[in-house]
């Protein structure tokens, strides 16, 4: 049904990839019960790392490639330009955004809001928040993990330079980085109060290095270590002490009976604390140990329509994002009761998997350039032959 | 495809009828139980016969004595009366609108000594969540505020941001109420969840929270959570006197 995967790539990126930008989807629909499915309630991570993570890892496989056969002007160039498209996504996503907040600016006068008002000031000065949502100082919740991408790819270039000649030199800057950041309190500050990005840059950097480290051949160097069966079972250990804390957290009548040495929770997103690197870690060893990179889940054809929207995962992170806007809208406008969650849900995620799956079949049309298809047995989209 | 739009017609056919449905306070259990105390309300109400409470809030409409509101406050008063009887139930309501906890918590020695509450409600969250700053540095800011009126001799039961579909989508409250959470974990008070509570209303048909404009709908929620607060209040403080419903 739906076009199939190239060979020879590492479907498991992709996979995982389509997984997160699910889950972040289901988790960016405000009070939506199907986000009890995403893995945020069973750990201490979350979606928004396996999303950081692969970034940087296919980041580094693909713009390494280009910077070792072509030079580092061009490879620079590659990623930076990169950085721009993600930067005309989020403007884009911006201006829906600002839409959705103009409609219910002009029609709210529930007295039962006063309070929540307040989340209009800033249209007060129209003027200065564009500018500075435009210089990245205006960031709208929901949408701050793509300004955190731009952010990384633009300080790519160096990072990717230093990374092929000095991986693990790199990654040790980027811990010490990390815990330099930590100790001085640096985050980038937002507009209009002092308060700061969501991601701190300065700290999840080192999640994306790391996933470029993995790809530029640190995950081949350390899986002997990663499968020795003591590091398995200490990372399932820590995933199966982090899942019922995580639950409990969700569940008041059970946290309330914890003993209060275990009141760890909660964790620090914005600083990527190292409860939940750790967690994201110990995760994905044990993703790599039990599912080989030929596993045969990956060219199922249920795994096709995760490992689609993994193929095109900036189109349909602001496509999930744009959706999870209008999941809202609908859930205010039609009923928020929790059928019509679950369906909402389902229509969302069944569009990005159509809209990837369409991107794919585009391309694939544009590669062949017009040309006739060389082989009638190749599968297309929508169960026929491509052509 | 098929089948998605197939539920997705079943699903909005089921929604439209149960938007009218009875207005009821009722909530699940777990959405209100609490495992902590309120040793000095209970000790205030059974010595002194006294209850002396003050309603802290950034929320613009909380603000006076309580009998001058038709907000939760005022249904708060008088839902203990009723409960209390023989107890003298005052209730104030404190608002420091858009002020952000690091601001509020400089005027609690101020409350303290003015007010001399026995019990402080503490609504907490929602200008921190629309402004987005540190959920870490709230937590602490709350945790010390905390402290401040245990020490000064009041006990606390926590208020988390109300449940607002509309601009629901605009900020989120998650980090705070969790922060919230884990305060009242650590200094063992009860922690009011508004949110969970208005949003269960909200799902089930019992309040359409989504007008924009007035309706109604304001002094009916507002009732509900006067009652659901002072029905903790009774169970943490381990009064008799409950109104059975």
């Amino acid at each position: 049904m739906l076009p199939a995967p190239p060979a020879g790539r590492d479907l498991r990126l992709d996979f995982f990839r389509g997984l997160s930008l699910w889950f972040i989807f289901l988790d960016h629909v405000p009070s939506n019960i199907v986000a009890w499915f995403t893995i945020r309630n069973y750990g201490f991570s979350d979606a928004s790392e396996v999303f950081v993570f692969i970034s940087g890892y296919t980041a580094a496989f693909v713009y390494g490639r280009v910077m070792n056969e072509r030079g580092f002007i061009i490879g620079a160039a590659r990623i930076l330009k990169r950085a721009w498209q993600i930067y005309v996504a989020f403007v884009f996503l911006l201006v829906f955004y600002f839409a959705e907040i103009a409609y219910v600016s002009s029609h709210f006068a529930n007295p039962l809001y006063t309070e929540e008002f307040g989340i209009f000031d800033f249209f007060q000065k129209p003027d200065v928040v564009l500018v500075e949502a435009l210089m990245l100082r205006f960031l709208p919740a929901n949408v701050d993990v793509l300004p955190l991408y731009i952010a990384l790819m633009t300080f790519f270039p160096p990072v990717l330079w230093l990374m092929l000649r000095q991986p693990d030199f790199t990654l040790l800057l980027s811990i010490g980085f990390y815990f330099v950041a930590k100790a001085f309190d640096w985050n980038l500050a937002l507009y209009p109060y002092d308060h700061s990005w969501f991601f701190n840059p300065f700290a999840w950097q080192l999640l994306f290095v790391i996933g470029a480290w993995c790809g530029l051949g640190g995950a081949r160097r350390v899986s002997p270590i990663l499968n020795s069966p003591p590091v398995i079972a200490l990372c399932a250990l820590y995933l199966v002490f982090a899942a019922p804390l995580q639950l409990s957290w969700l569940f008041p009548s059970l946290s309330g009976r914890l003993p209060s040495w275990l009141l760890i929770l909660p964790l620090d997103k914005t600083g990527l604390s190292g409860w939940r690197l750790f967690h994201f870690l110990a995760l994905a060893a044990l993703v790599i140990h039990y599912v080989p990179f030929d596993a045969k889940f990956l060219r199922s054809n249920w795994a096709r329509p995760l490992i689609l929207c993994g193929e095109h995962s900036l189109e349909i992170f602001c496509l999930g994002v744009f959706l999870s806007f209008s999941a809202h809208f609908i859930l205010t406008e039609v009923s928020s009761l929790i059928a019509m969650q679950i369906a909402v849900s389902l229509a969302g995620i069944g569009l990005m998997v159509t809209v990837a799956a369409l991107m794919t079949w585009y391309k694939n049309i544009e590669r062949r350039g017009g040309k006739p298809p060389p082989s009638a047995t190749q599968e297309g989209f929508g169960g026929v032959t491509a052509s | 495809m098929k089948m998605l739009s197939a539920t997705l017609m079943l699903v909005l056919l089921a929604a439209g009828p149960a938007r009218a449905a009875a207005d009821s306070c009722d909530v699940p259990d777990n959405l209100v139980e609490t495992l902590a105390r309120l040793p000095r309300v209970g000790l205030s109400v059974k010595r002194d016969h006294k209850l002396e409470i003050l309603v802290l809030s950034a929320a613009p409409k909380l603000s006076g004595e309580a009998n001058s509101l038709k907000s939760y406050p005022y249904y708060l008063e008088n839902e203990l009366r009723e409960r209390l009887k023989g107890t003298d139930v005052h209730v104030f309501a404190q608002s420091e609108p858009r002020k952000t906890i690091l601001e509020v918590a400089k005027d609690l020695p101020r409350l303290l000594s003015e007010r001399q509450p026995v019990l402080v409600i503490w609504q907490t969250g929602t200008v921190e969540a629309m402004r987005g700053i540190d959920p870490d540095g709230y937590g602490r800011a709350l945790d010390s505020g905390v402290a401040a009126l245990q020490n000064g001799g009041a006990d606390v039961v926590l208020v988390n941001q109300q449940y607002s579909p509309r601009t629901d989508f605009m900020f989120d409250g998650g980090p705070y109420t969790e922060n919230m959470r884990w305060v009242s974990q650590t200094r063992d008070i009860p922690l009011f969840n508004r949110y969970e509570v208005m949003k269960y209303w909200g799902e089930t048909g019992a309040f359409d929270l989504t007008a924009l404009k007035n309706d109604g709908t304001y002094e009916k929620v507002h009732t509900c959570i006067g009652r659901l607060i002072a029905d903790l209040v009774m169970r943490a403080a381990s009064l008799s006197g409950t109104v059975e419903r």
